[in-house]
């Protein structure tokens, strides 16, 4: 059992790489076929949106790290490639594709009382977006503050009691 | 003392046992249970995934129409703030808090957000005589200001330190804590202002026992990066809000010292005595009275029978000298 | 009042009538029988009327101040010790102090020792002022005490410890009312009143074991709602409610002790011949009650300790702490009780009522403040909280002086009864 299971992994493992390095594969999605850049403004309210620089991040990594198995890169997660090792290229590859922007609405909790449902954990937009972006940003010393990638906005400024709504007295702006 | 005829202390008897009834009827209610609403909503708390931006703090502060911060909610200087020793808690102006810890067994720090847990069988709401708190079926536990008294009994009750006074007023004073949102948000199917301004999805809502699988889903498929357990999932009965994190909770400022079972049940061991002392004391006392006072008794029945034994006596001796 | 009486030998005033045969008005008797002008003199004579005055000089203007301006403005306004020196000191170590109703009541009344008789009056007022002063100190304490009936008619939370403690003591103040009463209605003449209340007395006595029984041991139930923030030696779920039920026993045989003592002491015009022939006496008679329910207190205490598996606490400095409170507090005052019993030695019996009352404080100080958050900080109470609680306390004392120099309580009431 144990025998067989190595050679598996193995297997799995020489052909996740064998389809990493072949760009002509018709299934997968090319880095090249991505948009140069994209404007993230779905949810701007207290931060203004995000020019997102998509190209610039295909040189940092690749379409399964931020994609998951929808651009038909294979996934390396080997707890993903259980069920999605040959899975082709999605019909919507953007986040809004598949992260819910209302995460926590009633209807949307509803659906994930189906027992059938495996992804019942499946991180909304907001957090699909800053939990990917920010620990990748962690890991390889990227911008990580609020405003290195959005700006306040007026709006925020009020929420977070700051900037010109700052309270009488107090510092603002001490990022860390 | 005053004699006792029979009537007046029958008369007396009665309305102890009367008291003691009207009292008991009282109590005997003490030691319910609560029910548990199994649809109610909860929050698990990833600490991994905080980042400390007080985005929750700020949210909170709108939604419930609190007062303006002293510092700014992205000053972040706050976290190094210690008073008598203690990190940042909740007060008046405060529902929620997030403060820092750098626990040393990892290279970066950790963030923990504070606010009601919302426990299935609250402390605050079993200690308190005027019933100012309600545990709603959607799972938050609210309180009312206009029957509460001001005893603070809910706040020395809270095993987490949550409830607050608002000490600066004198005629409108009244507890200020968490309330899930409930009237704002939750009774309408929407997630507290918090857990929407979370950018990080470290809080997840859900039903409560929905996001408990969640975060059991998590400590399962990502060996390693969680301690195996779920703060909150029985401590003190189980509460709404839940925390999952990567080092053992008291590393985090959690008081893992908390029982285990409701609050109220270190309580019951009293509860469970008073009907007794109601049904049991008035007879046993009464009863001690009476042996106490057949003594007595007994004793003024010895000296009639010896006086007149005495008299006798004398007669005799007279009949004789006769 | 010693210079009044031998130019007047009619004060004070025992009897309705005067020498001359005329009766004594109400008014009089408050005064009494001195008119204003003496009453005065007598009154700035005292340099203890003249200390309490300056107590109350900074401390009233401090209590109408917390009205105005808020509890936050006379206490630290701390939301980790919510309870600060008002319910500490004055709820829950007032209340074990007044104990002494029940007890000499149940002593005379139920088990018929009349030979107590001359001190149980002492005891219910000394029970009945203690409580009064409690329910004070929680109106300067509570958020809203304009809502202190909530409990009873609005809002009913029957499943709270606090509920219990609530309707306890308001029907039990309403019984001790009842039990002085008859002093009152005897030195107003009002015979049909006490007759009426006499009858009652079975009831009321029984009536006064139940509920002090509950709400003595209530109030140490309380804490158990906070099994995580105090001190497990201070705190324990089966024990806490016995722990203070028996120690309000000499709790309160210590404080009859004290206000008698006092009383002989410094009122000595006022006792007639019985209560003051008889005080050694009863003295050494509650003295061994006392020392009895001390020695049942120690084992329920050591109970606890074994019962909880509390040993390796006593070995650390809380645990240092404990001992100590328990060796002053209790077993100090334990065997100078015993062996006052034992040689009469009625003043060291005294002495040792002095250290057990406040021992008594002392522990109920340390269950509430002190071992409360032992984890976390040590709550020092604010200035003004501190005058506060002394100056309702110099209210307490002069209340109850005014009391004693007026109605039969270390007196017999000459008049008809």
């Amino acid at each position: 059992m144990q025998t067989r299971k190595k050679i598996l992994r193995t297997a799995i493992a020489l052909t996740t790489g064998a389809l990493l390095f072949a760009p002509g594969l018709a299934l997968a999605m090319d880095a090249d076929d991505a948009p140069e850049s994209i404007t993230i403004d779905s949810m701007a309210n207290l931060y203004s949106a995000v020019e997102f620089d998509h190209l610039m991040h295909t040189e940092y990594a690749s379409c399964a790290e931020c994609h998951h198995h929808t651009t038909g890169v294979p996934v390396a997660d080997p707890n993903c490639i259980r069920c999605h090792a040959y899975t082709p290229e999605g019909d919507d590859v953007s986040c809004t594709g598949c992260h819910e922007a209302n995460r926590f609405d009633k209807e949307y909790l509803d659906t994930l009382n189906d027992p059938q449902i495996y992804h019942i954990d499946k991180p909304g937009l907001k957090g699909a977006y800053h939990l990917n972006c920010i620990g990748c940003h962690e890991a390889i010393d990227g911008p990580t503050g609020c405003q290195d990638c959005h700006t306040m906005t007026e709006a925020g400024e009020e929420r977070f009691d700051t900037g010109k709504h700052a309270p009488a007295g107090g510092s603002s702006g001490a990022h860390h | 003392m005053k004699k006792l005829n029979r009537r007046s202390f029958i008369k007396g008897g009665l309305a102890t046992t009367a008291a003691a009834a009207v009292l008991k009827e009282k109590t005997s209610v003490a030691s319910g249970d609560f029910d548990n609403y199994p649809e109610g909503m909860g929050v698990i708390v990833d600490l991994t995934r905080c980042v400390g931006c007080r985005s929750c703090e700020a949210a909170c502060n709108k939604e419930q129409g609190l007062p303006e911060p002293a510092e700014p909610f992205d000053d972040f200087s706050v976290f190094d703030q210690i008073h008598h020793g203690q990190k940042r808690r909740t007060d008046e102006s405060k529902y929620t808090v997030v403060n820092r810890y750098d626990p040393p067994e990892i290279d970066h720090p950790l963030f923990r957000k504070i606010q009601c847990n919302h426990c299935n069988e609250p402390a605050c709401l079993t200690s308190c005589f005027v019933n100012a708190y309600t545990k709603t079926p959607e799972g938050a536990v609210i309180y009312n200001s206009k029957v509460c008294v001001g005893c603070r009994t809910c706040m020395v009750a809270c095993p987490f330190y949550i409830p607050t006074f608002k000490y600066s007023k004198a005629f409108t004073p009244k507890i200020m804590k968490c309330i899930f949102c409930y009237d704002t948000r939750l009774k309408n199917g929407k997630p507290p202002a918090c857990v929407e301004a979370c950018p990080q999805e470290a809080l997840t809502f859900g039903k409560r026992k929905d996001v408990l699988k969640i975060g059991k889903q998590r400590i399962r498929e990502t060996p390693g990066k969680y301690v195996d357990h779920i703060y909150g999932e029985h401590e003190v009965g189980g509460t709404a809000w839940m925390y999952l994190s990567s080092v053992p909770f008291d590393k985090v400022g959690f008081d893992t010292h908390v029982p285990k079972e409701p609050i109220i049940n270190s309580v019951k061991e009293f509860l469970a005595m008073v009907p007794m002392v109601l049904t049991i004391w008035p007879g046993l006392f009464v009863g001690f009275h009476l042996l106490a006072t057949r003594k007595d008794k007994i004793k003024e029945l010895e000296m009639e029978k010896e006086a007149k034994a005495k008299k006798a006596n004398e007669n005799d001796k007279k009949e004789e000298q006769v | 009042m010693k210079l009044f009486s031998t130019e007047r030998p009619e004060i004070p005033i025992v009897n309705h009538t005067k020498e001359d045969g005329s009766a004594w008005t109400i008014k009089e008797k408050l005064w009494l029988g001195l008119s204003v002008n003496e009453y005065k003199k007598q009154f700035f004579r005292n340099p203890v009327n003249w200390f309490m005055m300056m107590i109350c000089a900074i401390g009233l203007p401090l209590i109408l101040g917390r009205y105005a301006f808020g509890l936050g403005w006379v206490t630290h306004a701390s939301n980790d010790y919510p309870w600060g020196l008002f319910l500490g000191f004055g709820l829950f170590g007032m209340v074990p102090l007044s104990a002494s109703g029940f007890m000499l009541g149940t002593t005379v009344e139920l088990f018929g020792r009349k030979d107590f008789h001359s001190i149980e009056r002492l005891a219910l007022l000394n029970g009945l002022l203690g409580y009064f002063f409690a329910v004070l100190f929680l109106e300067v304490d509570l958020g809203m005490p304009w809502r202190l009936p909530y409990p009873m008619f609005v809002s009913l939370g029957p499943a709270a410890v606090l509920f219990l403690v609530a309707w306890h003591v308001a029907t039990y103040l309403s019984v001790q009312i009842a039990e002085v009463l008859p002093a009152l209605f005897e030195w107003m003449g009002w015979l049909k009143g006490k007759r009426m209340i006499r009858k009652w007395v079975l009831g009321l006595t029984v009536a006064g074991i139940i509920l002090s029984t509950l709400h003595q041991g209530a109030l140490g139930a309380l804490f158990t709602y906070a099994p995580a923030k105090i001190h497990p030696l201070w705190v324990s779920a089966q024990f806490t409610w016995i722990h203070f039920f028996v120690s309000s026993i000499f709790g309160g045989l210590s404080m009859v002790i004290i206000a008698s003592t006092l009383i002989k002491n410094y009122m000595g015009w006022r006792c007639d011949e019985e209560f003051k022939s008889n005080l050694d006496y009863v003295t050494i008679g509650m003295a061994k009650g006392a020392s009895l329910a001390m020695i049942t207190y120690l084992v329920i205490k050591i109970v606890a300790v074994a019962h909880d598996q509390e040993w390796t606490y006593l070995l650390t400095g809380w645990g240092s702490y404990y001992m100590l409170e328990l060796t002053v507090a209790v077993v100090l005052p334990m065997f100078m009780f015993a062996i006052g019993v034992r040689n009469n030695w009625v003043t060291l019996i005294r002495a040792g009522a002095f250290i057990a009352a406040l021992g008594i404080i002392w522990n109920r100080l340390n269950t509430s403040l002190v071992c409360f958050n032992w984890q976390m900080y040590q709550e020092i109470p604010h200035w003004k909280e501190v005058w506060i609680t002394v100056t309702i306390y110099a209210i307490y004392f002069m209340t109850y002086r005014f009391i004693v120099y007026r109605l039969p309580i270390v007196y017999e009431w000459k008049g008809e009864r």
